[in-house]
């Protein structure tokens, strides 16, 4: 449930507004023996993008997800669903909806809420268990001395969840089980008393025990609708019915559950963030700040025995001001964020060397400068476990992985990132298409992978065909103007050369990917040119017409 | 002149995007003379390509690409009918000993079969090309030198084809080499794949659905570019003006090809008779027997109406086709099987008298020239329906059987791209997501009425498609394009043609999906085109009904009943008919027809004939039904067209409603012979001749000029003429159905309970979902008792009861429970009874727990353990465990217990373990029952949901569906109830047509067209609904004209509707 006037903290206020509290006569908190709360947050997607724009909570709201043009609705707040938007249909569907206001899934604004969650669970206990991005179990043990009924933990909880944005159902009971399940059975706040577990949740729908397809299709059948009812079946004969299954869910809808936690990792994530008094414009002193960084980032990692996959860099950049004439800054600003810079370091092995991430990261970074100085540093690691490997013994070294990545960094600095790497011919007809793939370890794989050109097998196959031996393109193709007669070529202009052309073979027709905005549709000639030059030159060219461009180009020349 | 000679259309399946007819037109816009067709491994589009031609007065060449074992395709063009020939059996041959959509031909059958055909060398896939890529130019010699072994050096060209490709250009300077140094001709083609450039993106996400890629995925998989489509001479001449004797062989070799597929050679089989006699005069002998039978020895009439029949018979050469017929029903009869013709051929009193058909054609006075003339040219059409199911297999096999594997075949039926097919293979292929494609189809409307905006672009608009994004407007356009193309090849239902042992010469044979089967690559439209005999074995349910009936009655009632002698007149039936009492009888009891019968009020068996023709989509377009209602009830007087028409017309009070009087009236007021007469409804009822059915119309107000008949009565006699055509029923088809509907009638009334479970065991059928036909039998006193494992058999059954019989329901209503399951629970259960679900699990092992839970649920297992009841709940508690196989110690032990039961049945041991007395379970509620009853057999025999709630009702003012009739006309009236059909009849300008169930009777609601915009969801979704309206009573046709559609929450049941008839 979303959008709602959560209850408020105390119990006196949540009377008033006449809200649901549930409690029982609870023994002195440190009496108790064992005791766990569950925080479950319904509509967990919506409610993570209303904590980022709370002025969405008195609104409907539907939440679409997919690749555009098919995007459909994902999640709907209460009061978008009283309006009849179902999950499933389509945007442009729920478009039609008056005063609805549409968003797009935000994964990002789930991930904070869901680490808000874990912050909220551990301001509370280390203990915490992370169920799912939705739900939460802590684990109050030893708590008495803080607090001094679990009822005050509970409307604690609530408050910090308030605070963060997120309206939660809190449930306190003895056991892991009966907590998560009241958690999601009631709304508000709930606390269990030890031993009326079952007298409390037998009002609760039997789906609460997340029943196998199968056994609540049994239930079903049986007319078995509610805990209580389910909790009344003689255990020995259910578990002759449902199995394991069925005694398992027959003690949950008793209360009696004995599962422990398990106990949630606090540093499931691997940041690093400085905020600098100063901002920063010379690589130099930035370089030495991010290697500060990633040594504490690579000695994290080394402990948990990972390394990092990839290193992602953010930096907030110092504001522009009016003053600021370079132009080329200016159409930067326009076409990104303002004041931020990200860029993904994937590595080809598993690193937690953190020179060699240094040396990676400052290539990077002469490569694709930030274009302002630099006032917050923020590094992540995406942690994977590191490479095991033992070469042959008698196999040819191939140069480290790391070095071999350095290297490369290196190329691509001189030469532009997309221009490294093993180029590699696409499935297409689409003329001079090709791809740069990353180098591959193996070179099997790259055999493999080399798509079969029908021009090279035929060249091999019939000997009787002159086809040059060599072609060099040109990247990208030099306009020209070609003088026709009767369709075909008689004089070529490119590159203030000029050329009658002797001979010539075409037009080779091709056209394609009629059904994306990127088609084609080419008339290649290759044509013998005499030039008009004094040593009147002759070459053998590929031109070719681009219909859709309205022009002529050269491709390249046959050596 | 260039002539395109190797062109693929759309039946080359997915090879090809354009239909034979574009192909044609294409070459008529350019005045070409010829053109040849080479589809791939088949002759499937060649009729549709021969009658396009010859419209056009273009030479249509025949011929096809064959696959070899070696994976190229031989381009062979026939020559002469020797070819043609050849052609057919050498695909027969590859196609019958592979599976459906495979085969290919070996090198030796090819040299055993080549004569008469002329091979090129191919394009792309031919055997040039293939040899060249696989070993060289020397290769590639040799194998044209193979091709001239084979086909002889006069009958191989060497084929160019240019698409502006480097690859190709290089292929065919081997080829120019190859054919220089061989001394062969050159022929310029252009391999046609499609008609226009466009078509090339049809073709492309074809080739994507032929190869289960994505288009984004398809790669080198698609076209190139756009140059196979067809192009004009002049274009053809350009390219090749380096080459032009390719071009000039192209003239040279259409000449060559002589043969049209108007030179068919097709001979129906000739009926083996005893040495010494003719086949007519065997034929003269068996319709002598006949008509003795049949008719009167004195009846005059028949006498010369008969040898008028078989003169013509004679004449025609006809004397086997009817012999052949009469085999097939000598062989039904002798095998029990029911069998009745239908269609035109009840008209002729020589099928009559062979017991073909079973109307009297002499006495109803029917036309004989509908069924056969002279002029017309064309085998005559004999429909035979058959019970549906195994006993119209047997007559199919029994064909196969008798005229050989390759003297008879199944007519094809091409499955063509239609709105929601289309929509998903096109939407996958440009990879919109699955859950789209299933909204976008569920949203092509499924009524006969399509709303005229309920367009394509408005399905795309509500299936939340925005058309203005390029790939959804490119998404749209393809399924447009796309539409009618064929698809695949499927196999028509009853259509066989039978040849004098060499069908496989004629048309290719394939073999069918079903096993046993083989079917020619034509459709039974293309069949009839190209003169081919063909016989209709058609499956009807009810027959198979009246026949199941038929033993039931023998069983239970110790009867024996012949239809062919059923009592006439019979009062109930009228009754029945006349109160439009008529839920389960054949023709009469939809919603239409409901409404029409207590105006019609039918007293003879004619009434019924007409009855049957009159809601028909003719007369209702034609407006006719109400000037015949009018004038039969006395309120208008009788008027003909014209005073020379009163005799066709006054049987039917100058209205005409069969097709036959439509043959007369043209005879009469135009003058026109039979022949013509009939030709004049076939190009009125045949979609592709709209031109010959203008000139016709010229023809028949030409006749009509010079008989005197002008101006108005002119125009009304062509107009009843032209909007009857398409959709009447001939007398004689309504008369044979007449038939059937007073058999249905005369059993449903007088033998209720054997009635009710032949319809209930030939679900589905009808116009009414089982359930309703259960609630009809019940209001009729039927006593209908629920599925048990005890006493149930797979089919609904009779069991004595003190009052007379009631029908217990079979266990195939069962949801989930499959045949060989309950077939084998009967076979235990014969041995010894069943002591308990254990004992029955145990007994049946391979039941599933879905299965026996599927029982327990509607009740079925309540009655196992013999001594103690159970209910629903007890039995789904126990299901549980029995499901469950124990442990092998466990199983050693209930093993021992079972024994003892079984040695000792009296034993005292607890049947259920020692566990189990009963269920902790609370016994079903009534509504529960009512939902699992829905839920496990689509109906009930308990009482009718809305009977739990008729006091409410009653407070609410609803009135119950039988109470209408006594309520005065207008008065505003609250009906509520199950709906149990939903209709947008294609003739009623978008009103709807509910018929809502309760526990009385049903009860009919119309929906104004307005209403039903507003209220759409509510009419089309809500299962049970509560109208609000005038109630029409007009000649005691009740109905409630509704103003207020409401839902009613009655049950979480949902019974069935059938909607959308």
């Amino acid at each position: 449930m979303i959008c709602r006037r959560h209850p408020n903290i105390a119990r006196e206020e949540h009377a008033e507004k006449g809200e649901e509290f549930h409690e029982f006569f609870l023994p002195p908190f440190h009496q108790a023996a064992m005791a766990f709360a569950s925080i479950f947050v319904p509509n967990f997607m919506v409610q993570a993008v209303v904590r980022a724009e709370p002025a969405l909570r008195e609104r409907a709201l539907a939440l679409v997800d997919g690749n555009p043009p098919l995007c459909s609705v994902v999640a709907v707040s209460e009061k978008a669903a009283h309006a009849g938007i179902e999950c499933g249909i389509t945007k442009t569907n729920a478009a039609q909806f008056a005063g609805v206001e549409i968003r797009s899934r935000s994964r990002p604004q789930e991930k904070t809420a869901h680490a808000a969650l874990l912050d909220i669970g551990w301001s509370i206990s280390p203990q915490i268990e992370d169920t799912t991005e939705d739900t939460i179990v802590l684990d109050l043990s030893g708590l008495g001395h803080l607090f001094p009924a679990v009822e005050t933990i509970a409307t604690h909880l609530a408050r910090r969840s308030a605070e963060c944005g997120l309206l939660p159902n809190v449930a306190v009971a003895s056991n892991v089980e009966t907590a998560l399940i009241a958690a999601r059975g009631f709304t508000g706040i709930t606390v269990i008393p030890p031993g009326r577990e079952s007298e409390y949740l037998r009002q609760l729908p039997v789906g609460v025990l997340f029943p196998s397809a199968e056994t609540a299709e049994t239930l079903d059948r049986w007319g078995i609708r509610t805990c209580g009812a389910f909790a009344e079946l003689p255990v020995l004969q259910l578990s002759e019915r449902l199995g394991q299954e069925g005694v398992r869910l027959h003690a949950l809808a008793r209360g009696t559950g004995s599962r422990s936690l398990v106990i949630a990792e606090q540093e499931s994530s691997f940041e690093e963030e400085m905020e600098l008094d100063d901002a920063v414009e010379e690589l130099d002193p930035l370089s030495f700040l991010l290697g500060r960084l990633l040594d504490q980032l690579c000695a994290r990692l080394t402990a948990r025995s990972l390394a990092a996959a990839a290193i992602r860099v953010r930096f907030e950049l110092q504001p522009y001001f009016e003053n600021a004439t370079d132009s080329r800054k200016e159409l930067f600003r326009q076409k990104h964020s303002p004041g931020l810079y990200e860029s993904k370091l994937e590595l080809p092995v598993p690193v937690r060397n953190s020179k060699m991430l240094l040396k990676l990261l400052r290539l990077r970074l002469q490569l694709k400068p930030p274009a302002a100085p630099i006032q917050k540093i923020a590094l992540a690691a995406e942690s994977v476990r590191p490479r095991a490997m033992q070469s042959g013994l008698f196999l040819p070294r191939f140069p480290e992985p790391e070095k071999l990545e350095i290297t490369i960094a290196r190329i691509a600095n001189v030469v532009g990132e997309g221009n490294v790497g093993s180029p590699s011919l696409p499935n297409t007809h689409r003329p001079e298409e090709f791809h740069m793939e990353r180098f591959l370890a193996c070179l099997e794989d790259i055999e493999t992978k080399r798509p079969q050109n029908d021009v090279f097998r035929l060249q091999k196959q019939n000997k009787h065909l002159k086809v040059p031996a060599s072609f060099r393109a040109f990247r990208p193709p030099v306009p020209a103007k070609l003088e026709l007669l009767a369709g075909r070529p008689v004089r070529v202009v490119f590159q203030g050369m000029r050329g009658e052309v002797l001979a010539a073979s075409g037009p080779w027709r091709t056209s394609g990917d009629w059904w994306r905005e990127n088609s084609w549709q080419q008339d290649e000639w290759d044509l013998e040119i005499c030039f008009h030059s004094p040593s009147a030159d002759r070459g053998l060219y590929r031109f070719y017409y681009d219909a859709l461009r309205q022009g002529w180009f050269v491709r390249g020349i046959y050596d | 002149m260039y002539i395109e000679l190797h062109a693929r259309s759309a039946f080359s399946f997915l090879e090809g995007s354009s239909l034979p007819e574009e192909l044609i037109d294409a070459c008529a816009a350019h005045n070409v003379p010829a053109m040849a067709l080479l589809d791939r491994d088949g002759v499937y589009g060649s009729p549709r390509f021969h009658l396009a031609a010859n419209k056009r007065n273009i030479r249509a060449h025949i011929g096809a690409e064959v696959t070899s074992t070696a994976g190229w395709r031989y381009p062979l063009l026939v020559e002469s009918r020797e070819g043609y020939q050849n052609l057919c059996r050498l695909i027969t041959q590859m196609k019958l000993r592979a599976r459906k959509g495979e085969g290919c031909v070996r090198p030796e059958e090819i040299s055993g079969m080549s004569s008469g055909l002329i091979c090129l060398t191919g394009g792309d896939e031919g055997p040039l090309a293939h040899a060249l890529a696989q070993s060289g130019i020397e290769m590639a010699m040799e194998c044209v030198r193979q091709l001239c072994r084979a086909f002889g050096r006069q009958n191989v060209y060497v084929e160019l084809q240019r698409h502006f490709c480097r690859e190709e250009e290089a292929r065919n300077q081997a080829a120019v080499e190859i054919a220089r140094k061989l001394k062969l001709p050159l022929l310029a083609t252009n391999g046609v794949s499609y008609a226009q450039p466009r078509q090339r993106e049809v073709l492309d996400v074809f080739t994507c659905l032929r190869h289960h890629r994505r288009l984004e995925t398809a790669g080198r998989l698609l076209s190139r570019n756009s140059e196979r489509h067809w192009k004009p001479p002049a274009e053809m001449a350009l390219l090749f003006s380096d080459l032009p004797e390719a071009i000039v062989n192209t003239e040279i070799l259409s000449a060559r090809l002589q043969f049209a597929l108007s030179d068919l050679g097709y001979k129906f089989p000739a009926y083996p008779v005893p040495d010494g006699e003719s086949q007519m005069q065997f034929l003269r002998r068996r319709v002598h027997e006949g008509m003795i039978s049949r008719y009167d020895a004195h009846n005059e009439r028949a006498r010369q109406q008969i040898g008028r029949e078989l003169a013509l018979i004679e004449k025609l050469d006809l004397a086997g086709y009817f012999l052949i017929v009469w085999d097939i029903i000598r062989f039904c009869r002798e095998q029990n099987i029911l069998v009745q013709g239908r269609g035109s051929a009840a008209n002729s009193a020589v099928c009559y008298a062979l017991g073909i058909t079973a109307v009297d054609p002499v006495g109803m006075d029917l036309l004989f020239e509908r069924f056969l003339s002279e002029e017309r040219g064309e085998w005559p059409d004999i429909d035979l329906d058959l019970p549906s199911g195994d006993q119209r297999e047997r007559a199919i096999q029994y064909v196969y059987e008798r005229y050989g594997k390759l003297g008879a075949a199944m007519t094809a039926n091409v499955i063509t791209y239609r709105g929601r097919s289309a929509a998903r293979e096109i939407g996958k292929a440009l990879s919109f997501d699955p859950e789209t494609l299933d909204r976008l189809s569920s949203l092509v409307g499924p009524w006969e009425y399509k709303d005229p905006g309920d367009t394509l672009d408005r399905q795309f608009r509500k299936a939340g498609l925005d058309l203005q994004h390029p790939r959804v407007q490119k998404f749209f356009d393809l399924c447009q394009a796309v539409q009618d193309l064929p698809r695949h090849l499927g196999q028509h239902s009853g259509g066989m043609v039978v040849c004098q042992g060499q069908l496989d010469s004629v048309v290719p044979l394939e073999p069918a999906t079903m096993p046993g089967r083989v079917v020619v690559q034509w459709d039974k439209e293309d069949c009839a085109d190209m003169g081919i005999v063909k016989v209709d074995l058609l499956g009807l349910g009810m027959m198979a009904v009246l026949e199941d009936s038929l033993q039931i009655i023998r069983k239970h009632y110790g009867e024996e009943i012949d239809l062919g002698h059923l009592p006439q007149n019979d009062p109930a039936v009228y009754a029945a008919l006349q109160k439009a009492d008529t839920v389960g009888m054949f023709q009469v009891e939809s919603r239409a027809q409901m409404s029409c019968l207590p105006r019609l009020r039918p007293k003879c068996f004619y009434d019924i004939v007409v009855q049957v023709a009159i809601i028909r989509p003719g007369p209702i377009v034609g407006k006719m039904v109400h000037p015949y209602l009018q004038r039969r009830q006395g309120l208008e007087p009788p008027e003909c067209l014209h005073p020379s028409l009163e005799p066709v017309l006054a049987r039917t009070l100058g209205v005409p409603l069969f097709q036959e009087q439509l043959l007369r009236m043209a005879m009469i007021a135009a003058g026109f012979t039979g022949g013509e007469a009939e030709e004049l409804r076939r190009a009125m009822g045949f979609k592709r001749s709209e031109a010959r059915m203008k000139e016709i119309e010229i023809k028949l107000r030409r006749g009509m000029q010079a008989k005197g008949i002008t101006g108005e009565t002119q125009d009304k006699i062509v107009q009843s003429i032209a909007s009857f055509a398409l959709y009447g029923f001939p007398e004689s088809h309504a008369a044979s159905f007449a038939l059937i509907a007073y058999a249905s009638a005369y059993l449903k009334c007088r033998y209720l309970a054997a009635f009710t479970a032949g319809m209930l065991n030939n679900q589905p059928m009808g116009f009414y979902s089982p359930a309703t036909l259960v609630k009809d039998a019940q209001r009729h006193g039927l006593k209908c008792k629920p599925i048990d494992v005890t006493r149930s058999d797979w089919l609904c059954t009779l069991e004595q009861i003190p009052q007379g019989l009631a029908m217990r329901l079979g266990m195939r209503y069962v949801k989930g429970l499959r045949k060989e399951i309950a077939l084998e629970i009967v076979r235990q259960r014969d041995l010894r009874k069943f002591i308990s679900i254990d004992d029955l699990k145990q007994r049946v092992p391979e039941i599933q727990k879905s299965e026996l839970a599927a029982l327990a649920e509607v009740g079925a297992l309540n009655f196992v353990p013999a001594k103690r009841r159970f209910h629903r709940r007890d039995a789904l508690w126990q299901v549980e465990r029995a499901a469950r196989r124990p442990g092998p110690l466990l199983e050693i032990e209930e093993t021992a217990q079972e024994s003892a039961a079984v040695v000792s049945p009296e034993a005292t041991i607890n049947p259920d373990g020692p566990t189990a007395s009963g269920s902790p379970l609370l016994p079903m509620t009534a509504e529960e029952r009512l939902v699992a009853d829905f839920h496990g057999t689509g109906m009930t025999v308990g009482p009718h949901p809305m009977s739990y709630r008729r006091a409410e009702m009653k407070s609410l003012g609803i009135r119950a569906a039988v109470e209408l009739a006594t309520i005065p006309d207008g008065t505003l009236v609250r009906v509520a109830g199950a709906v149990i059909a939903r209709q947008r009849p294609g003739t009623a300008k978008g009103f709807v047509f509910l018929s809502l169930e309760d526990e009385t009777g049903i009860a009919n609601v119309i929906i104004m067209p307005r209403l039903f915009e507003r209220e759409h969801t509510v009419v089309v979704h809500h299962p049970f609904l509560l109208i609000e309206g005038r109630l029409q009573n007009q000649e005691n046709v009740v109905s409630v004209k509704a103003e207020s559609v409401q839902p009613l929450v009655i049950t979480r049941a949902e019974p069935d509707s059938h909607d959308f008839h």
